[in-house]
């Protein structure tokens, strides 16, 4: 009995928090008219803008996956000095105001020496697809490194130290072993990392409020025209994202 | 032959240190390091297939390779856990090294393997779905397939169930003999080492403490250390037996007689039973000679019963054939 009581006890209050997390989500999505979301989707500037959304962040984690995988990979396999100093520093991101690390990218990528060097070989930040990617980066990177230096964590050094002696170079074995022994839990924070990326709001206006992702064009639409232009898109953000979301979480379940 | 030498290597790693280890390994030879846990022996054969950097050289056919890489040592490791590449199925495993290193008619070493090891119908199978047993054949095929010239085992037999131990020892010395290999096997069990070794390297604290054949290793331990780690008991000073020399003898608890009378052995001693305890199949009995203590094991189809009880005298002998000097 007492085992029972606190089993109900622990069941409600976890049904407070369910509720509280799918309730506004449910309500977005079924509280929307059906005609209006598909009207909504007809909208060039919706589908523009929820496609370079994607898109975007798309990139962004491909090249996080590029650059970021090295990094997780060196902090867990090596102890080295300032180790402790680095992982802080990819935990920074998510812990300060967006807003914040907008104003800091504008500062970097906006003006002065790194953006004139980039600028120098035509690539700008400011109001383009690329500043949009650099904001989604720096504010979402942690979500995908700190996955895969938990999942290089799990793979046994012995797989890989057994692999070179089977002839792979150390570069063979990270590509060969090292990465599909850690695929699940790379997958899950490079999906963290897209999905941060694709509701990043605060610095990507700071740095590229044109052209509009769908998180900036919702507000736009909700300071000019009111909730009921902007519900539909968000709706619509929602839902693609959820199915986005099951279908690569079942397909990487469904790996080997 | 010699074709592998390991001359004053020396590797620290933290607080512990494999301190100037030389060895030599013949061709075809199944040798054994023999050690307790945290001896330092699987530290050496990783330092042997190149996972370390060690000072000291490692000469394999009269050539140092102590700066090659792992890839390129030729040598073939199984771990204790085996280290398969659960990402890959069987088949893809063994054939792991096909992508990296030029294997000869590799289909038909697969087949030749899987066939010896008993893998045929196992070949396409996920890893995740095998035994031990066939997780531990997978892992040697994988390690043959690739030719090495030299094969590194380490712990082999821990991970695999007692029941199946004595087949699976067979099945290496098999192995050895069939693949004409040149092995190192690493283990902490001295049984283990007597059946498979033709040669024992003991290895302590990161050192190389006896090295010899076999049966001269297991039966004459250069040193008390040696001697305990090998299970000796009743390690006595041999004035005890009228030796001049200041030193200590063994005597295998199984090769002393225990009597209520006096015994006709070349060596006989009167005691105080201490102790005698009834195991299984034997009795332990635990016998004072004058603040010495010897201990016998009696087994029960030859005598049941302990011939006294605790406090009461007892006699115990052993012949010199049975002595061992440390």
């Amino acid at each position: 009995m007492k085992r029972n009581i606190f089993l109900y006890l622990m069941i409600v209050l976890a049904s407070v928090v369910l509720l509280f997390l799918s309730v506004p989500l449910l309500n977005m999505i079924f509280g929307n008219d059906l005609m209006l979301l598909l009207d909504t989707l007809k909208q060039k500037d919706v589908v523009g803008s929820i496609y370079l959304t994607m898109k975007v962040s798309l990139w962004a984690m491909i090249f996080v996956l590029i650059t970021g995988l090295p990094l997780a990979y060196i902090i867990a396999r090596y102890n080295f000095f300032g180790r402790s100093f680095i992982e802080a520093l990819i935990d920074i991101p998510i812990m300060i105001p967006h807003t914040a690390a907008g104003i800091a990218l504008l500062m970097v990528f906006g003006r002065g020496a790194v953006s004139e060097a980039f600028e120098s070989v035509g690539i700008t930040f400011v109001d383009t697809e690329m500043g949009i990617m650099v904001a989604m980066m720096f504010l979402s990177s942690t979500f995908l490194i700190n996955g895969a230096k938990e999942g290089f964590k799990k793979v046994d050094v012995k797989l890989e130290k057994v692999a070179r002696t089977l002839g792979a170079n150390p570069f063979q074995v990270f590509i060969r072993i090292s990465i599909p022994n850690a695929r699940k839990d790379i997958i899950n924070g490079a999906l963290m990392m897209w999905g941060r990326g694709l509701g990043e709001f605060g610095a990507v206006i700071m740095l590229a409020y044109h052209p509009m992702v769908a998180p900036v064009l919702i507000y736009d639409r909700f300071t000019s025209y009111g909730l009921s232009h902007s519900a539909p898109v968000a709706a619509i953000m929602i839902i693609i994202s959820i199915f986005i979301f099951l279908s690569v979480r079942f397909v990487n379940n469904r790996l080997k | 032959m010699d074709i592998f030498e390991v001359e004053n290597l020396s590797y620290k790693l933290g607080n512990f240190k494999l301190d100037n280890v030389n060895f030599k390994v013949n061709q075809g030879e199944y040798f054994v390091l023999l050690g307790q846990s945290g001896s330092g022996k699987t530290l050496l054969l990783e330092s042997i297939a190149g996972f370390n950097s060690v000072e000291g050289k490692i000469n394999f056919e009269g050539r140092d390779i102590s700066e090659l890489s792992p890839e390129h040592r030729d040598v073939g490791f199984v771990y204790q856990d085996f280290a398969l590449f659960s990402n890959l199925n069987v088949r893809e495993n063994i054939m792991f090294s096909g992508k990296y290193k030029h294997v000869e008619n590799p289909e038909e070493t697969l087949h030749d393997l899987a066939d010896f090891l008993g893998l045929v119908p196992l070949l396409e199978r996920d890893i995740d779905n095998l035994s031990g047993g066939e997780r531990q054949r997978v892992a040697i095929a994988r390690a043959l397939f690739s030719k090495p010239k030299i094969l590194l085992l380490d712990e082999p037999l821990s991970a695999i169930d007692p029941t199946f131990r004595n087949s699976i020892m067979k099945f290496l010395k098999d192995i050895h003999r069939k693949y004409n290999l040149t092995t190192i096997h690493v283990t902490h069990n001295f049984r283990e080492a007597s059946y498979l070794a033709d040669r024992i390297a003991i290895v302590m604290n990161g050192q190389i403490k006896q090295i010899g054949p076999a049966a001269e290793v297991l039966n004459n331990p250069a040193n008390i250390e040696v001697a305990k780690f090998l299970g000796f008991k009743n390690i006595l000073p041999s004035s005890m037996i009228n030796d001049i020399e200041d030193r200590l003898f063994s005597v295998d608890p199984n090769a002393i007689h225990v009597g209520k009378y006096k015994i006709d052995c070349d060596y006989v001693f009167g005691g105080t039973l201490e102790e005698c305890m009834g195991i299984v199949d034997h009795y332990k009995i635990f016998v004072n000679v004058d603040g010495q203590q010897f201990f016998a094991k009696i087994l029960k189809r030859d005598y049941q019963g302990c011939y006294a009880d605790r406090g009461e005298s007892i006699y115990i002998g052993f012949d010199k054939k049975d002595v061992c000097y440390l």
